[in-house]
């Protein structure tokens, strides 16, 4: 076997996440979300060192309006998974202030049984500071507890930014958590995300049974009017309680038939196919975006063509042409690492 | 409001109980406000009586209780405290308190002792005795500025009440976090006020002493007071009928369960029979489950209220500078250990160091010392900053300390801030605290000494 070009402290980082010690497996995500060159260089190293024992995880994204009730519905959720004897890890994307840089990750604080199993881990990511957004880093980070043996992964994100679509396109069933007075609701959620949802789950029913059933009615009436992703896979519309632990097994049942159908369809393998490529045209996108506003000929004329743009001296199409011809009698000497 | 709904509710004429309701407000230093204020809540109370179709006048009275402001209390200097106590007692006088606690100026800085709590009680006996001040009911009625003020302070707070109203109630508002989000705002704006030398605290950001006086403060073994509580724990449980206590508490999980019967009643019943205070929220838990917080903090209102200037553009170019060594941005834990509730502090904290380009983890209320070191290893944090104000710090630190190094995490580097008397701060250095910082600290000044001690650690500066 090769050492992948693994430093000696790397290997036993490798060695250490392998033995799911919690501390490797933090300081190996961090590294992971690093936007340091150097760093990720080592963390495409150590991620292909340990990808001979990922994937065999089920890997949930959830996804929600604030104050849905996600972390609640995450707490309830890996309780009740540990008591079936499996070990879950939760990553947590929470917005950063586009201001500052800086946020605040305050997810543990609402998962306090949870965060106290050793059979769980929980980790916080902000969503600035990488580069391909942190959607990419995500994703790497759950190879990572994939190889620490956690075998359910679940992924959260505020359902108001871009990261849904992304949580989606790496997860292998992804779910929308609403409130029963769904009026309001439906609005702050982009349209596009209950497309994207293999189970959709209406949260705190107990407060009104009957504004969650007719909200859930509702929403089974909606998504008769969307095409489903698999022909096999009609979302189902649920209706629990997270907090006082109401059909919070129906939802895992549901979540491990659609597992269930889509394996036998053979559509789980093919949709993680399709993710791992679709995820290496995104990397090459944003890497290829990078270098480009990074070549010195561009890195000059842009300020200048962007005001000539805005002011309306040259047209777009012009602009773009003339910087896409800059690099191009150097393309060989372009270097991505 | 809420209140007075459910006793209506429960069939309760309002008459037989609303004289029976009081307020408690804290009284904080901007003096005239503090009088319009109890005299606003006084005209509101009587208005909103009113629609509840109140007939007694003793219904349509505001009871009140005040306290001076902790907050307002400083360490440096704390003698001052005695002066801001004082103004602040005459406020809730002036506008019509009928009852009064006031501070130890030493409160900032430990609980109090004998002599400070002396002064305090003194402090509310000159008022009464000495100056004729309790003589006058109202003393401000007719001034133009006071009356005006009171009117403006009145229709604020109705068109707030009406907000939350709107909202469907105070409990409403309470339980998705509306109403600490307001005062954490509100908190984190008069911080960055206060940093930013806006807003003027004697002693702290202006006239300040290049010596501190030293103060004697009232020490507290915690361990001590642990292990005598626990012994009077076990005197009650052995000497109470065991099997009588377990029925008491059945019956009121029952009654929790079932949704009737008086519970005050049956939690009375329990105590007489020696029941604590923790058995009889443990039956009540057992079906209601544990109120949690709303969990959400304020951001981008410190630095909105602290403006940009020079001392803010060399802090965010120093975390820059951090991002570059280190490949992510600085990354701190804000932690509550133990018993200690008070958790303003530790939010304008978080909200502060986020706006100053921190990524901040918040850590739950009453987190044990093992808990929060495992969720700074989770986290991968740089550092943790324990916010303390009830006095356990000289034990749960170390504790926090050596949990950290069991597993190996010697380079997450350990701050504390609050209230800690100068006398502690050897000892907490001693256990391998890097920095301790007083109330009065402006957060910048924080902040670059956080960042200075994390990159000393991390990316030594040669690099």
């Amino acid at each position: 076997m090769t050492d992948f070009g693994l430093s000696a402290d790397d290997r036993e980082l490798a060695d250490g996440v392998r033995a799911g010690t919690r501390r490797a497996l933090a300081k190996a995500i961090t590294l992971i979300e690093s936007v340091k060159p150097e760093h990720q260089t080592r963390a495409e190293a150590l991620l292909d060192h340990l990808l001979p024992d990922t994937g065999k995880a089920f890997r949930v994204g959830i996804t929600g309006v604030p104050g849905v009730g996600k972390s609640t519905f995450i707490e309830a959720l890996g309780m009740q998974l540990i008591e079936q004897g499996h070990r879950v890890a939760v990553l947590a994307i929470d917005p950063s202030s586009s201001i500052s840089g800086g946020s605040i990750l305050g997810d543990k604080t609402r998962m306090e049984q949870l965060s106290q199993r050793d059979e769980a881990f929980i980790r916080p990511s902000p969503s600035s500071g990488s580069l391909g957004g942190v959607a990419e880093k995500t994703r790497e980070a759950m190879l990572v507890c994939e190889a620490a043996g956690f075998d359910v992964i679940i992924v959260e994100t505020v359902g108001v930014g871009q990261s849904e679509t992304a949580v989606a396109g790496m997860t292998d069933c992804f779910v929308l958590l609403q409130l029963p007075n769904a009026g309001d609701d439906l609005q702050a959620i982009k349209k596009g995300v209950v497309e994207l949802a293999d189970i959709v789950v209406f949260n705190k029913a107990d407060i009104d049974s009957v504004a969650a059933e007719r909200a859930a009615a509702q929403m089974r009436a909606a998504l008769t009017m969307l095409r489903p992703a698999s022909t096999r896979w009609q979302p189902p519309v649920l209706t629990v309680s997270a907090a006082r632990r109401i059909a919070m097994t129906d939802f895992w049942s549901a979540a491990l038939r659609h597992r269930q159908i889509m394996s036998e369809s053979g559509e789980f393998a093919e949709k993680r196919r399709h993710q791992a490529q679709a995820w290496m045209w995104q990397l090459l996108d944003s890497a290829l975006r990078h270098r480009f506003r990074q070549h010195p000929a561009v890195a000059a004329a842009l300020p200048e063509l962007t005001r000539a743009v805005e002011a309306g001296t040259t047209t777009p199409a012009a602009a773009a042409r003339k910087l896409l011809t800059m690099p191009a009698h150097d393309y060989d000497n372009l270097k991505f690492d | 409001m809420e209140y007075v709904r459910t006793a209506i509710k429960s069939g309760l004429d309002v008459d037989a109980f609303a004289g029976r309701l009081s307020f408690f407000f804290g009284i904080g230093m901007n003096f005239y406000l503090e009088v319009a204020k109890l005299r606003a809540a006084r005209l509101l109370w009587w208005r909103i009586m009113k629609q509840f179709d109140a007939k007694n006048p003793k219904s349509l009275m505001l009871r009140t209780h005040c306290q001076t402001s902790g907050w307002s209390l400083t360490e440096q200097d704390p003698y001052n405290n005695v002066v801001r106590t004082t103004i602040e007692a005459m406020a809730a006088v002036f506008g019509g308190t009928q009852s009064l606690h006031t501070n130890a100026f030493d409160e900032a800085i430990a609980l109090p002792t004998e002599f400070s709590a002396r002064i305090a009680r003194n402090t509310q006996i000159l008022i009464q005795e000495e100056t004729h001040i309790c003589n006058v009911i109202d003393p401000w009625a007719g001034s133009y500025m006071m009356e005006t003020l009171t009117q403006d302070m009145a229709d604020a707070a109705w068109a707030t009440i009406q907000e939350v109203e709107k909202m469907g109630g105070m409990t409403h508002a309470v339980d998705t976090g509306w109403a600490k989000l307001q005062i954490e705002k509100c908190a984190a704006e008069k911080q960055a006020r206060i940093d930013s030398n806006q807003d003027v605290i004697v002693g702290v950001n202006k006239y300040k002493l290049k010596q501190q006086a030293h103060v004697d403060i009232l020490e507290v073994d915690n361990h001590a007071v642990r292990d005598s509580q626990i012994a009077r724990l076990q005197k009650i449980r052995g000497s109470r009928d065991k099997a009588k206590v377990d029925a008491a508490l059945a019956a009121l999980t029952d009654a929790a369960k079932a949704g009737t019967g008086n519970m005050l009643d049956l939690a009375i019943k329990a105590m007489r029979l020696r029941a604590t205070v923790g058995e009889i929220s443990d039956a009540l838990e057992a079906v209601y489950g544990r109120h949690r917080a709303s969990h959400q903090t304020v951001s981008g209102v410190y630095r909105g209220a602290f403006g940009e200037g020079e001392n803010m553009k060399s802090l965010l170019e120093q975390v820059e500078t951090f991002m570059a060594h280190e490949g992510r941005r600085p990354r701190i834990m804000v932690a509550k250990l133990g018993q200690d509730g008070h958790d303003r502090g530790a939010k304008v904290v978080a909200t502060a160091f986020a706006d100053l380009g921190f990524d901040v983890d918040v850590g739950p209320l009453f987190q044990t010392p093992e808990e929060a070191a495992r969720q700074a290893i989770e986290n991968d944090v740089h550092a943790i900053g324990i916010s303390t104000l009830a006095a356990g710090h000289k034990t749960l630190v170390p504790q926090l300390i050596a949990a950290l190094k069991a597993q190996g995490a010697n380079d997450i580097v350990v701050f504390v801030g609050g209230v800690v008397p100068a006398q502690d701060y050897e000892f907490l250095e001693k256990a391998g605290v890097a920095g301790i910082f007083g109330p009065g600290t402006p957060i910048p000044e924080a902040a670059h000494k956080v960042l200075r001690a994390i990159s000393a650690r991390h990316a030594p500066p040669s690099a």
